[in-house]
């Protein structure tokens, strides 16, 4: 054993080059950061030097442009609202797939699988006259109820496998106790469900906050916009100062890059689990 | 109390837990999905608002659209290429990552990091990055050890390539944290018994290591496949499907004729056709891979 996993000298190599590989990976964002704080003459000549003398006002004025408290809540209040809604629905409805395995309950799950198989922007068409006739275009619920019912094949799928790896017999004495199934499910599987509930909150925070195409299609006006929509409508407004756009593109992907900083072992985590289960 | 009252109201409370899912798929999914097939079959458009039935003439139109083949072409090479490079590169990568390295935490970390950030912000940052302006990084650094530019994104023979190449740097890290955790999975019985009987590095990757990662290379290699027909966001805001058509691909297309160009019925065609390309290629592929899972156990 110990020799397989010990340290060898060819390591040392493998090690010193594979770090090599991470700078130049983290040059494109370590560039990014650093242009903010530049003029765009300085960006120019020196691009990878930190700055001689560091120019804050980039960020003010992104912020302002941006109108970046606005559309930052709009952003939370739409993924917060879309990640709840999932974890919801898709536990409920894979506490009864997993239990109650009735012909009709298996029907209706391959039913729903479908929404695994055949990405929703082939409906997009009728979506968008959809959305139009209900009269929610540039209502965040909208995007709310599209990312809902289009991510949740996929988590009744992974919460449902994950579930039949849960013992049976704690919920069984729990209805002989005479507790009804809304009570077992809240009270005794749902606390059970919580490594699959992490990575299924974490895998829908980083795609509802991260997608471009939904809010483009069906929020419209900027004051129910979101962060990558700002981003998307600056751009080429600074055609001069091309260094301007820097620090919008920092505030478009600062919050998740954040999350991932503080959270990253359950971020990595929550992902190998939705692989390995999915 | 009256147990089959109470099944019965056990039954009742356990079908009403999937309703809330099942009815909300059924209208933000289901019923979007069915009337794309409906109007893929019809004239209908902003200039046809009441629909005729037209049978497969959107169809036919299709195979004879230049930018539609174009767009399916384009897709294809870059849904090919980034499932063969993002996957020849996380398995070395996670198989290095693998050794008892002292920054291995550290490294994870910073390979993985790309995938967090938004794909329209990566595309923007890029088309920085690969710009030919005086400003473009990677062409100072060309001419720095005396190369000429390279057109990265003018080029319509390049552009589509370039693309692929910062989706390469994002997603690979992706792939690697999964086929690290199925590298961490398989029981170190296996390599001690191939080093006792001597057998070369390539024999015990070929052999060993490669057929245990079979469930993370399924995996890996749909997800890379399905979202590389997907591709929108990055191409958006790199080339906006330019030069010319050169990076067009089918999502963008879908947009321009059935959104854009307001061609309902026929942008609903061209969606039909896209669906059953990817559920045809997963399915291939699931079963190529289970054929090779077959010939290795």
């Amino acid at each position: 054993m110990k020799t397989l996993d010990s340290y060898k000298k060819t390591d040392f190599i493998l090690e010193a080059l594979l770090v090599i590989l991470a700078i130049g990976m983290v040059i494109p964002i370590y560039y990014l950061l650093i242009t903010t704080f530049k003029s765009s003459s300085e960006a120019t000549l020196h691009p990878l030097w930190l700055p001689a003398d560091w120019k804050f006002s980039g960020y003010a004025d992104a912020w302002k442009a941006m109108n970046y408290p606005r559309v930052f809540l709009n952003n939370l209040f739409i993924t917060v609202s879309s990640v709840l809604g999932v974890l919801l629905f898709a536990s409920l409805a894979a506490y009864s797939f997993a239990r109650r395995q009735t012909r009709l309950n298996n029907l209706t799950f391959y039913f729903i699988l479908i929404g695994v198989t055949i990405p929703f922007q082939v409906a997009t068409i009728p979506l968008f006259r959809l959305i139009r006739n209900l009269g929610l275009i540039d209502n965040p619920l909208s995007v709310i109820f599209i990312y809902i019912f289009t991510l949740i094949s996929f988590n009744i799928f992974l919460i449902k496998n994950f579930m039949n790896t849960v013992p049976i017999e704690l919920e069984e004495s729990a209805s002989i106790d005479g507790c009804g199934v809304a009570g077992t499910f809240f009270r005794i599987t749902l606390p059970l469900l919580l490594p699959v509930i992490a990575t299924v909150a974490i895998l829908n925070t980083l795609t509802t906050w991260n997608d471009f195409f939904t809010p483009l299609l069906f929020l419209q006006s900027r004051e129910k916009g979101v962060i990558l929509l700002e981003v998307y409508r600056n751009i080429g407004k600074f055609a001069v100062d091309w260094t301007a756009f820097f620090p919008m593109m920092v505030l478009g992907i600062a919050p998740l890059l954040l999350f991932y900083v503080f959270m990253q072992r359950f971020i990595i985590s929550g992902i190998v689990t939705g692989a390995v289960k999915g | 109390m009256n147990t089959t009252k109470w099944n019965f109201r056990r039954n009742v409370v356990f079908q009403l837990f999937v309703l809330p899912a099942l009815i909300g798929y059924l209208i933000f999914y289901i019923y979007p999905l069915i009337q794309t097939a409906i109007y893929s079959f019809t004239n209908y458009s902003m200039y046809h608002p009441n629909m005729k039935w037209i049978g497969i003439d959107n169809y036919i139109r299709l195979f004879k659209d230049d930018t539609v083949i174009i767009g399916i072409k384009n897709t294809v090479i870059y849904a090919l290429l980034m499932t063969l490079l993002q996957n020849a590169l996380a398995i070395p990568l996670a198989i290095a990552l693998n050794r008892p390295l002292k920054s291995r935490n550290g490294l994870r970390l910073v390979f993985f990091a790309p995938a967090v950030l938004s794909p329209l912000v990566v595309g923007f940052l890029w088309s920085y990055l690969m710009s030919s302006s005086d400003y473009g990084l990677i062409n100072q650094g060309l001419r720095a050890i005396g190369l000429n530019n390279v057109n990265w994104l003018g080029n319509p023979k390049l552009a589509l390539y370039s693309i692929l190449l910062t989706q390469v740097w994002q997603w690979t890290g992706y792939a690697m944290i999964i086929y690290l955790a199925n590298l961490q999975g398989i029981s170190k019985d296996y390599y001690e018994a191939a080093s006792i009987d001597g057998a070369k590095a390539w024999t015990v990757f070929s052999k060993i290591t490669l057929p245990l990662l079979l469930p993370s290379i399924s995996f890996n290699t749909v997800m890379a496949m399905i979202g590389g027909l997907k591709v929108f966001d990055v191409i958006f805001s790199m080339t906006g499907g330019g030069p010319g058509h050169s990076t067009e691909t089918i999502v963008m297309t879908l947009i321009n004729k059935g959104i854009t160009e307001s061609q309902f019925g026929y942008g609903s065609a061209f969606a039909v056709v896209f669906s059953f390309m990817i559920m045809i290629v997963a399915f291939v592929q699931l079963k190529v891979l289970n054929k090779w899972e077959a010939k290795l156990f």
